[in-house]
């Protein structure tokens, strides 16, 4: 499997496929039995899009079965979701076939090969089922297949390619939505509000882990550690350009007094909490050491 | 057990021994509690071996022979050297070894204040008591039986300032409830030699609402000048209690007090003669509760009063109108008293001098400052910290089994939901 392609098209792939591709993973690993004898089962479909000159655009995709025994896919299957999903979309193509699994396999090249009489170029989706928290990037590959010459022999083997995300609106949507995962039952408004407030609280500590770098990194480049490099120099100044743009004296105030407004509420809102702590203390107390203090009233059990 | 100079020495050198670690520490406190009625009877014969310890190395046996001697009254003449080496020690003792016996350090640092109460010379003892103070206190939230002493000792000495100091802590542990009120009486009286009402106000009402089972003189002395501090500081009175009051107060205090509130009922009409017709009446009375300076401070601030009513109903006023309704005697006067206040930031005003007209203005705080948010943001934290205790507290009395058993008699014989025999009494 080497490094990258030389064919020169450009892919671009839809969050749908992705969000398909880990569903059904997810759906087939939660069905498995408990004591499964494979680990990790891999699922197998089909990506289809539209390839324009030397771009492909891989809009959707659909599952296929897979018979592990042949090592083959589902033929009479594959035809029938083609029929359907052309008369829905008729500019879509079968692009090539998504799997999960850590690596490219040899196997795979078989599947590879077998879906190049519907499709002379076939790509290979490839979704790293693991999560990895240290890795930044999403964990899919797209594949291509090129001859190369090993061994004196002219091989087809798996070269990795560069793609890039786009969304349509509605997938915007839908991808933000699933980002910030709600409570299943709406929650209470403090739920809400203490979600609402974990987010806030999580995009502030990663801009603030963010700002530290450039700014060590900036100290190093005024040390001389680094060697200046004065694209980056410009990009930090811009970026500086467009902090708060106002800084006139009335706007401080106003700034200021909001501020304050704000903290006053909170100091109003704890005052009426200890109040309320307060009194029912006291009501303890009183109905505890105090002889007289009932005049034959009936206290509610607290 | 006969003493001869052998067992004064040999003590010396088991003190001088046994004074370097911890453990030792905790040795030498088992034996000196043995040998406490030895040293006791032979008080007098021990006192010369202090010369021989130290104090901040062997502050556990300098104190235990301290404390033998202080057992008997002082004679006169040795009182004056006693004070030295008491302040001496004190200075000097080490804070983890008195902590091992603390009601002896406390009953010599009383023989001290004592002492200086009998010579008259309360300065003396000021600035011991208050590292005793700090030595002894588990955390500056604990109020110790020598908090009173010192209030006390600072009121004589006329010491306001540094006896305000220890007033700013907040309290939240209380060993007897006899220190609570003394410390918040005397307290008081010192935040009214501070002129600082609203803390003195705050430390009356302390007193006066503080649980007690019965009647107790020193919350009769102090919702006297409670009475008058609120008539300075609010210039008003209510004469409810609030609800956490104890039955006891709410039903006596009043008795004790008759004439005091009839000075309040008298402030309030507004009516400065008849004010000062009253207070003329029953002057023997308040100078019997030592109270008539605060008498005569009420009095000059009902000038106060009537023109901060001013403030509410007009926008602009001349001086002589002032004077008229205020019923001080000149527009000269009026000016004064109008200046004072502003002064003293009790009413936003401005003064035209030219034509003698006052206008009143808003409280001009913006709130838009940095400073304003340190303060609000401190306040925050304050009342947080006392939030989080409110809550252990209010968990613990939900757990008191006298708190239960009272509730449990109470309850309602049956559910609603169900009629089952639901038990009337909770059996503890």
């Amino acid at each position: 499997m080497a490094s990258s392609s030389s064919s020169g098209l450009t892919f671009k792939l839809h969050p749908l496929v992705i969000v398909n591709i880990s569903d059904h993973h997810t759906r087939v690993k939660s069905q498995a039995q408990p004591d499964g004898t494979s680990s990790a089962s891999r699922v197998f479909g089909c990506v289809i899009g539209v390839q324009r000159g030397r771009t492909v655009e891989i809009f959707n995709s659909f599952e296929l079965l897979y018979d592990s025994s042949t090592h083959s896919l589902d033929r009479s299957f594959l035809q029938k979701k083609q029929e359907l999903y052309k008369k829905v979309f008729p500019n879509f193509y079968i692009l090539g076939w998504y799997s999960t699994g850590a690596d490219a396999e040899e196997s795979d090249m078989l599947l590879h090969k077998s879906l190049m009489d519907i499709n002379e170029n076939p790509l290979y989706v490839l979704l790293h089922p693991l999560i990895n928290h240290a890795q930044k990037d999403l964990p899919v590959t797209i594949y291509e297949s090129e001859m190369h010459v090993i061994d004196g022999i002219p091989q087809l083997i798996f070269v990795r390619s560069s793609y890039t995300i786009e969304t349509v609106e509605a997938e915007r949507i839908s991808v933000d939505h699933v980002a910030h995962l709600k409570p299943s039952d709406g929650g209470s408004a403090a739920t809400q509000l203490a979600a609402h407030l974990t987010g806030i609280h999580s995009a502030i500590k990663m801009l603030n882990s963010r700002i530290r770098v450039l700014h060590h990194y900036l100290n190093a480049m005024q040390k001389g550690e680094i060697p200046v490099e004065n694209s980056l120099l410009r990009q930090v100044s811009s970026l500086l350009r467009r902090l708060p743009a106002i800084e006139s004296e009335k706007f401080q105030d106003d700034f200021l007094m909001e501020y304050n407004d704000t903290l006053l509420i909170s100091y109003l809102a704890m005052f009426t909490d200890c109040s309320s702590t307060m009194n029912e203390l006291v009501d303890k107390i009183n109905i505890a050491y105090d002889k007289h203090s009932r005049k034959g009233g009936r206290a509610m059990f607290i | 057990m006969i003493l001869n100079a052998n067992s004064v020495d040999s003590l010396v050198t088991e003190i001088q021994a046994l004074s370097s670690s911890s453990q030792d520490l905790l040795e030498l406190h088992k034996r000196l509690k043995d040998y406490e009625d030895v040293i006791r009877s032979q008080a007098a014969s021990f006192a010369s071996c202090l010369t021989q310890i130290d104090p901040s190395i062997h502050s556990l046996g300098y104190l235990y022979i301290l404390e033998a001697c202080t057992v008997a009254p002082v004679p006169e003449a040795q009182a004056n050297e006693f004070i030295i080496s008491v302040v001496r020690f004190i200075d000097a003792c080490s804070v983890e070894q008195i902590r091992l016996v603390p009601d002896k350090f406390i009953s010599v640092c009383k023989r001290l204040h004592e002492q200086v109460i009998n010579l008259n010379a309360p300065m003396r003892a000021v600035g011991p008591l208050l590292t005793a103070i700090r030595k002894i206190q588990a955390s500056s939230e604990h109020l110790t039986p020598l908090h009173p002493d010192f209030l006390q000792v600072c009121l004589l000495a006329k010491c306001y300032k540094i006896g305000y100091g220890i007033l700013e802590d907040d309290i939240y542990e209380v060993d007897q409830p006899r220190d609570f009120f003394l410390y918040c009486y005397y307290g008081g009286m010192i935040c009214i030699g501070h002129k600082r009402f609203a803390k003195a106000l705050e430390l009356f009402h302390n007193v006066v609402t503080a649980p007690m089972s019965t009647m107790n003189a020193i919350a009769v002395e102090a919702y006297k000048k409670y009475i008058l501090v609120s008539l300075i500081h609010l210039r008003q009175f209510s004469a409810s209690f609030p609800k956490y009051t104890s039955s006891a107060a709410q039903r006596n205090l009043k008795n004790f007090s008759q004439s005091y509130i009839e000075l309040a009922n008298s402030y309030n009409t507004g009516n400065i003669s008849e004010l000062k017709a009253f207070v003329q009446a029953n002057r023997e009375k308040f100078e019997n509760g030592n109270n008539l300076g605060l008498v005569n401070q009420v009095v000059s601030s009902m000038y106060k009063r009537n023109i901060q009513r001013l403030t509410q109903t007009y926008l602009t006023l001349s001086l002589e109108d002032i004077a008229n309704t205020a019923q001080i005697d000149t527009a000269k006067e009026a000016e004064m008293h109008v200046l004072q206040m502003i002064e003293d930031g009790e009413i936003y005003a401005t003064i035209n001098q030219k034509d003698g007209m006052v206008r009143f203005l808003e409280d001009h705080e913006q709130y838009n400052t940095c400073e304003m948010i340190e303060h609000i943001d401190s306040s925050i934290q304050r009342i947080m910290r006392m939030s989080k205790k409110l809550k252990t507290m209010d968990e613990s009395m939900s757990c008191d089994p006298l708190y239960l058993s009272k509730v449990g008699r109470e309850r309602q014989r049956f559910d609603f939901d169900d009629f089952d025999n639901v038990p009337s009494k909770l059996n503890l």
